[in-house]
This record gives structure tokens, sequence and C-alpha cells, in this order.
């Protein structure tokens, strides 16, 4: 296991595109959250009696421990950024057929595969930490007295980071299927930006929500909006709030189905 | 000992069969030449035997075992493009190589570098190579730790005319020191030169297979000439036991079954005829006459 990650960071440690896409990551996290704080301060901060109100309506998105949830909700919108990278790692193997080489070096297909497993881990656990470093720094520089209470919602931490090793598999199984770097990034981009969403909107409205059991957003709805969204509509909110129990499990089941899919296929087929 | 035990090989690619139950051994110590005309299946033959591709039929063994990815940790190989990590430095690909193999260390990383001299570029980027330097370094991986068994596949694609010699004499190098190398190639002059084994494949067919002097002699031919070759030829077509014989404007061949033309008696047959021969060699076939022969292509 430890020779298989070594192998791994050996290859990952001097991809321009590893360190452009993590950069990148470690900028839009912090930031996306620190521009939604700032604006958040901005309005809240006003002494007149709008601040007040909305300071009111919005209560305290990023103090503990709602900063757990706020920040999971933004960030989650950023997943597609680490994603990329893994697609394009698995089909840069193929482009460049190196995975051919790992094969004729001297792995097994399930080692290469156990390999690239514990890449997708190992990103994972960055975001999962870049994540984890702006909750900590946002809620303690919002919280004036840290309650007992303050971590009674970070279990939105393991929610996010299940969320993301589950979008980042699906990414590696698009590029190991698809293979072509171009083809499996535009494939990915459209179904994650345009057809997803749209099919998401038009199940709710047509066939009962079922849209929830699509491929990302099964993981989306793992973290739900922060809680002054229960504020436009409670009943819909509270719903939102109670399926995530569900969508834990799914999102387990899917990822699991992902692997196994992607474990099979590269062992079964013609390098 | 047999380093490799091939056994009705065959592949299919949709209504194309690539491989038609191909078998034969490479026995320890060999350098194995696997020739064949494009489409031929050499390719297709390697990288089922790398675990590249699989098998419709047939089993292949390594080192007298079923195949595992251990074997192949004890197999330098180069099958048909050097595929190496393009954003990293020569260096830096072969410490991937072994990190996977386990073959070889750090100085052993050098030494493989310099001996196909690309110790001086060992910090370039792979994709700053030139078509030959991608190849010496695809050969300086297949040589790190220096493994049992060395497998090329066209080893001297992309190299000058220095490169290819410098290639004939590492392979026969490794031969002499006991290592077992099969080579797939098209330049049938290399592969006579180094070979000491040899297969041909045609159309996914294995037409022979065996010893280079198996293989290449089949039939003794006996070539003369005399000052009144029209004479010779009338002689020579009573010769008794020939197979055959062919005349052309400055010689008469004679063909005999393997092992049974004696120069002697020819001679003295000759001499108490009348004719005094000025010309008189057993030759050998060559490795590209029996290669068109076998393969059809002219």
């Amino acid at each position: 296991m430890i020779q298989l990650l070594h192998t791994e960071w050996l290859k990952l440690r001097k991809y321009p595109a590893f360190w452009w896409l993590m950069g990148i990551t470690f900028l839009s996290y912090p930031g996306m959250n620190g521009l939604m704080y700032a604006i958040y301060k901005g309005i809240t901060s006003d002494k007149q009696q709008e601040g007040k109100i909305v300071s009111m309506l919005l209560g305290q998105p990023f103090a503990f421990p709602e900063v757990f949830r706020t920040v999971a909700y933004a960030s989650s919108l950023f997943v597609f950024i680490p994603a990329i990278l893994m697609l394009m790692q698995i089909s840069n193997e193929f482009t460049y057929k190196t995975h051919r080489q790992n094969i004729i070096d001297g792995w097994s297909r399930r080692q290469f595969m156990t390999a690239k497993l514990m890449g997708v881990l190992l990103v994972s656990f960055v975001v999962f930490f870049v994540y984890l470093a702006v909750v900590l720094a946002i809620g303690y520089i919002n919280t004036e007295v840290v309650q007992p209470n303050a971590w009674k919602l970070s279990y939105y931490a393991g929610l996010f980071g299940l969320q993301v090793f589950s979008q980042l598999s699906l990414a590696f199984l698009l590029g190991l299927i698809l293979r072509r770097a171009f083809i499996a990034l535009g494939v990915f981009i459209f179904y994650m930006l345009i057809l997803e969403n749209m099919l998401v909107g038009l199940m709710k409205w047509k066939a009962n929500d079922s849209g929830r059991f699509l491929f990302l957003e099964v993981s989306d709805r793992l973290t739900p909006a922060p809680a002054f969204f229960g504020q436009l509509d409670e009943v819909a909110y509270k719903h939102s709030l109670d399926l995530v129990n569900e969508h834990v499990w799914l999102t387990i089941l899917y990822t699991i189905v992902f692997w196994v899919a992607a474990f099979r296929i590269y062992e079964k087929r013609d390098l | 000992m047999l380093i490799l035990n091939v056994n009705e090989l065959e592949k299919s690619y949709g209504s194309v069969r690539a491989l038609k139950g191909v078998s034969f051994t490479v026995p320890e110590g060999s350098v194995y030449g696997i020739l064949g005309p494009n489409g031929s299946g050499k390719t297709t033959l390697l990288s089922i035997l790398l675990n590249v591709l699989s098998a419709d039929k047939g089993s292949f063994e390594w080192f007298g075992n079923s195949p595992d990815h251990h074997h192949r940790k004890q197999i330098g190989a180069l099958l048909e493009t050097p595929n190496f990590y393009h954003y990293l430095s020569a260096e830096d690909n072969l410490r991937i190589t072994h990190s996977i193999s386990g073959r070889g260390s750090k100085e052993e990383i050098d030494q493989a570098l310099q001996k196909v001299n690309l110790h001086t570029f060992r910090t370039k980027k792979f994709s700053s190579f030139s078509l030959g330097m991608k190849q010496r370094l695809a050969i300086a991986a297949a040589l790190l730790g220096r493994p049992r068994v060395l497998v090329f596949d066209e080893p001297t694609n992309g190299l000058d005319p220095v490169g290819i010699a410098e290639i004939r004499e590492l392979i026969i190098e490794l031969s002499r020191k006991g290592h077992t190398v099969i080579m797939a190639s098209h330049l049938l002059d290399e592969v006579e030169k180094v070979c000491t084994h040899v297969a041909i494949l045609k159309l996914g067919q294995l037409m022979v297979s065996g010893p280079v002097h198996d293989v290449l002699v089949q039939e003794d031919v006996v070539e003369l000439s005399a000052s009144d070759n029209a004479a010779l030829n009338k002689v020579a077509a009573d010769f008794p036991g020939i197979n055959n014989l062919v005349s052309s404007e400055h010689f008469v061949q004679l063909y005999f079954p393997k092992g049974e033309a004696d120069l002697s008696r020819i001679n003295q047959y000759f001499f108490e005829k009348g004719i005094i021969l000025s010309h008189l060699i057993l030759k050998r076939k060559r490795l590209e006459e029996k290669f068109f022969e076998l393969t059809g292509n002219s």
C-alpha cells in the first residue's frame, strides 16, 4: 500500500496540473467563503434598522456551529476543481499510455486501480483539510464566545468529505471510461453544470423530485444550504435536512458502485 | 530451462484473427527474434505476454509458472512506443520504473542512463526528447536492475545507424551475460546478426520457429561454376540425390537434403566428367530469403 501511494506521489509531485488545480482549490475555497463572509459582515454591521432586520433573518451563519454547514455548502460549489484534476490525471495515463507501462513494469491491474483509489483519497483529504481550515478560521474569527454546542454541526465536515470523495470518484470513472482528456472534460462539465441541473429541476417539477438520485445530486444533498434559507420555505428546508441521512447511505452506495465499476472495467478490458 | 512457453495463443479483434494458435518455447539465455510483416501479430503476441492484452484462447508460462505480475518485475520490456510521463525528467521516470518493478537502485538508474548515453540529459523533461532519445530511455528502463529477461518490440525504431549498432552490441553483450532477450523486429539483417532463435509469423500464424541454424538450413545449397557453364548445367542435372537445380548466367545451384551435400564428392564427380570447377561453395540460406519464402512477400 505504501509503495503504491509512494509511486502515485512520484507521478503527482511534479505534475503541473496538480499544483495549478490544487493552488486554485487553496485559493478558491477560502476566497469564496471569505467573500460570502465579507458580504454578510457588510450587511449585518449596518447599524441602521435594515441591517438589524437582515441580521435577525440570517442569524449567525459564520459562527460556530452553523459555520460547518455554511462553509460546506459554499465549498461544495467548487468540488469540480479537484474533480477536473482527477479526470485529467487518469485520462493522461491513457493519452501517454503510461498506465500500460505500469502494468508491463510489474503492477497487477488491481494494484494500478488501488494506487488510483489512493490518489483520489489523498486529494479528497487535502480538499477536506482546506475546508476544515476555512471553517476553523472563519468560525473563530466570527464567534465571540465559543459555546459548548460549537461542535454540534461538525458532522458536516464528514458529510462534505464524503461528498468530495464521491464526486471525485465519479470524475475518475468518467476519465477511465472515456480515456480522452478533452472529451471527458467536456462531458463532465456539460453534465455537471448544465444537464444534471436541468434534469434535477425538471424532475423536481414532473417526477416527484427523483432527480435527487442522479450521480452528483445524490451527494450534493449532503450539504444543504445554510439555515437562513429555512426562512424562505421552512417545510422544504426541513425536508432537505431530513433527507441527509438517506443520502449518506445513497452516496456511499453510489461511490462503491463507481469503484466496483472502475476496477471491473480496468481488469477486463484490453489496454 | 524454459523462460517462456507459449501454447496455442489465439486473439481476434472483431472479425480479424490476429493470432491463430501460436505455440513456441524460449530457452534460457537465448536471443529470440520474432519476425513478420506488418499485421502479422508480433506486437499482439508480445502485448499478451506482458498482460496488456488478454488472449481469447491458449496459455503461456513465464519461468515455468502461470503468469502473474511478480514475473513481469523480472522482465524489462519496451512495447511499441516509449511510454513515459511527459512532464517528468528521464531520471524521475526511471524512479517510477524502479518504484513499480523494484528493479535497480539510485546508482543503477545513473548506470542505466550512462549505458544509453542519456546521463547528460537525465534532468531534462521527457517531452523535450527526440524520438531516438525517447527510444534510448525506454531501453534504459528495460535494462534497469539487470532483469533476467528483456522483451524488445522494434528496439531500433528511431535510432540512427550508430544507435542501431550500439543496440546490436548491447543485445550481444546481454546474451553473453546470460540474459534472455526476446525481440520483435523488421530488420532481418539485425536479427540474423544477433539472434540464436527465431520465429516467423504471417497473418497471425506461426510459419516456423526454432534455432536460427535449423530454421535457415532446411536444405544444403551448393553453388558451382566452371569455364563452360552450359556443359556444367547438363552434367549437373544428372547428379544423384539432388532435390532441385537452379541455373543462372554465372552459377549453377544444386539443392540437397539437409546435411547431405559433400563438397569433395561433388568436386570429384564433375572432375571425372571432365569439368573443372572454378567455384564451389556450400551456401547458407539468408534469413531474408527464408522470410520472403515463408511470408510470400517480395
